[in-house]
């Protein structure tokens, strides 16, 4: 649904966008990720026409985004990085113009659509209001609403929760969470956790190269050196550090923070679980606590994209 | 929900729609600030002394005493129309959301020209309350009707191509100020042009004459209308709105 095969961009001798590759699925939710000036809204840029790439191609619903701009923009819905918007529109006004300029311009329909997208995007109490009044929260939801009045197939939106206050940025995200089951979405924030809550997959762009691409499970599991398992057993601890060192698989055994508890340490991969279950139920030790340590996303975005 | 789309236009070809919709918001913008109000008020305010001035001072019924000051007038009121039709939706950052929906840069450089050229010939159209009044004070078989209207379209003619110089300069980039001052410039040149022709050697001077104002203007206001003072006015127009759409897709790059 949305293809980019070797994508470049560059500004001068800079290459800010550099031989990326990528296909996204119809249906899918990603989250786009990278420090600021890695090439995130350059790639959207890209993906929408709105720059002409250097070397490469980009596919959006197999329509070919430079070949076919307009084509690709109709089915296209596109939120810019800052959301700016007509700041003297009223809001139904805005999006009445919003989709005038998208050829909706049967006025039954496009009141229709007016209707739907001021209710899916909760912004029915702000109606008569003007845009430049509104608050940043309902601004985007705005701005979203417009991206959608034509019903895209696909959404690109641009850091849409940047700037807002945590209700808001859970408001916005439960949008976004309820427009996944019709549309392919790529998103681009900062915001690691509404990644997680609300992307099927993560692509992480450092220095405009693609440095990593998956879940946000695999990706943990890709970047983990070891595998470490937090084991607290009620019992005699000498015996059970002994005992935990002979599992098949474990390759050291390290005191935990919590007094009587310890880290299993095993190759990446390894899952040490059922055997420390195991051994526990033989012993007669109960299981106070077992927690199979995960990279967070924030751990493996900062283990990407730190540059040295 | 079924969402329905009007047939897109085959490319190459403008989105009547989209043109028809940024026009409409352009002309609303202009009545929903002051900004309408006070050009047109400056406007009949100066045309209105420069009309009743000849006609009861010196008691002629002509609107020949608009031809020499209004260009020069337009020179000034059109550029600060035209300043913001693109510098803001630069700046704001509007130009980007247009530009990332299904239209081609002339869809919306013609969408904004338009919206201002409506305006701009709401404007001249008052002017046809002088020819009334004119029409009431003199008697209608003296009165030179061809001249009349030819000044008219000359005047209309001028704004338009003021006009496209104006939205080429509001694309050079956000600064409104700017893009005023360099139109301004730009249509003071061509203001001035016609009437520094005479002062130079044959060939430079009827190349000069041809560029400036004046010669065009004065067939016009004769009534003459000579298809070459249309093609000057139509190349004006095109001429900087290609421009204008060049400038545009050089941003993107």
């Amino acid at each position: 649904m949305i293809l980019a095969k070797n994508l470049t961009k560059r500004f001068g001798d800079r290459t800010v966008v550099d031989h990326i590759n990528f296909d996204i699925p119809q249906g899918q939710v990603v989250g786009f990720l990278g420090p600021n000036g890695a090439g995130k809204t350059t790639t959207m840029r890209l993906l929408t026409a709105y720059l002409p790439a250097d070397e490469g191609q980009a596919e959006l619903a197999g329509l070919n985004v430079f070949n076919q701009p307009l084509a690709v923009r109709r089915r296209l819905g596109y939120l810019p990085e800052d959301n700016p918007l007509w700041e003297d529109l009223e809001l139904t006004e805005a999006l009445h113009f919003a989709g005038r300029l998208r050829g909706l311009t049967d006025d039954a329909s496009r009141a229709a659509r007016v209707r739907a997208v001021v209710k899916s995007c909760g912004l029915r109490r702000e109606i008569g209001t003007k845009v430049g009044e509104l608050s940043k929260g309902f601004r985007q939801r705005l701005g979203l609403a417009a991206a959608i009045i034509h019903d895209p197939e696909i959404l690109i939106l641009d850091e849409p929760t940047s700037g807002l206050d945590p209700n808001q940025v859970l408001e916005v995200r439960d949008l976004i969470y309820e427009l996944r089951t019709h549309k392919t979405v790529l998103i681009s924030t900062h915001i690691l956790p509404e990644v997680t809550a609300t992307c099927d997959r993560v692509i992480i762009i450092n220095a405009g190269k693609i440095v990593a691409d998956g879940t946000p499970a695999d990706l943990a599991g890709d970047m983990a050196d070891k595998n470490r398992l937090h084991v607290e057993l009620k019992g005699p601890k000498d015996d059970i550090r002994r005992a935990l060192a002979g599992l098949p698989g474990a390759s050291q055994i390290v005191a935990d923070e919590i007094e009587g508890s310890f880290i299993v340490e095993s190759a990446a991969g390894a899952d040490l679980r059922e055997g420390v279950f195991r051994l526990a139920a033989h012993n007669d030790w109960p299981i106070l606590s077992l927690r199979q340590e995960r990279l967070s996303l924030e751990e493996i975005f900062r283990a990407l994209t730190q540059n040295p | 929900m079924e969402c329905q789309i009007s047939n897109p236009s085959p490319r190459g070809v403008f989105q009547a729609h989209a043109v028809k919709a940024l026009a409409a918001r352009t002309l609303r913008s202009y009545f929903e600030s002051p900004t309408a109000t006070v050009t047109l008020f400056v406007f009949y305010l100066l045309t209105g002394y420069l009309f009743a001035a000849p006609l009861f001072l010196v008691k002629i019924a002509s609107l020949r005493g608009l031809i020499d000051f209004v260009p020069l007038l337009l020179a000034f009121l059109v550029p600060a129309l035209t300043m913001g039709l693109l510098a803001e939706e630069l700046k704001s950052g509007t130009f980007e959301t247009l530009a990332t929906l299904p239209l081609e840069d002339w869809d919306i450089v013609l969408g904004k020209y338009l919206g201002f050229a409506a305006l701009h010939l709401v404007c001249i159209a008052g002017l046809i309350f002088y020819v009334l009044v004119l029409a009431l004070c003199a008697s209608p078989a003296g009165l030179d009707w061809g001249e009349m209207l030819g000044t008219l379209l000359g005047l209309a003619l001028t704004g338009l191509a003021f006009g496209a110089i104006g939205i080429f300069t509001s694309s050079l980039g956000k600064n409104q100020v700017v893009a005023f001052v360099m139109a301004f410039l730009v249509c003071f040149v061509l203001f001035i042009l016609g009437k520094t022709a005479g002062l130079l050697p044959g060939g430079l001077g009827s190349v000069v004459e041809y560029i400036g104002l004046d010669a065009h203007m004065d067939n016009l206001a004769k009534g003459v209308l000579d298809s070459r003072d249309l093609v000057y006015f139509a190349s004006l127009v095109f001429t900087f709105l290609y421009l204008t759409v060049q400038r545009l897709q050089a941003r993107r790059f």
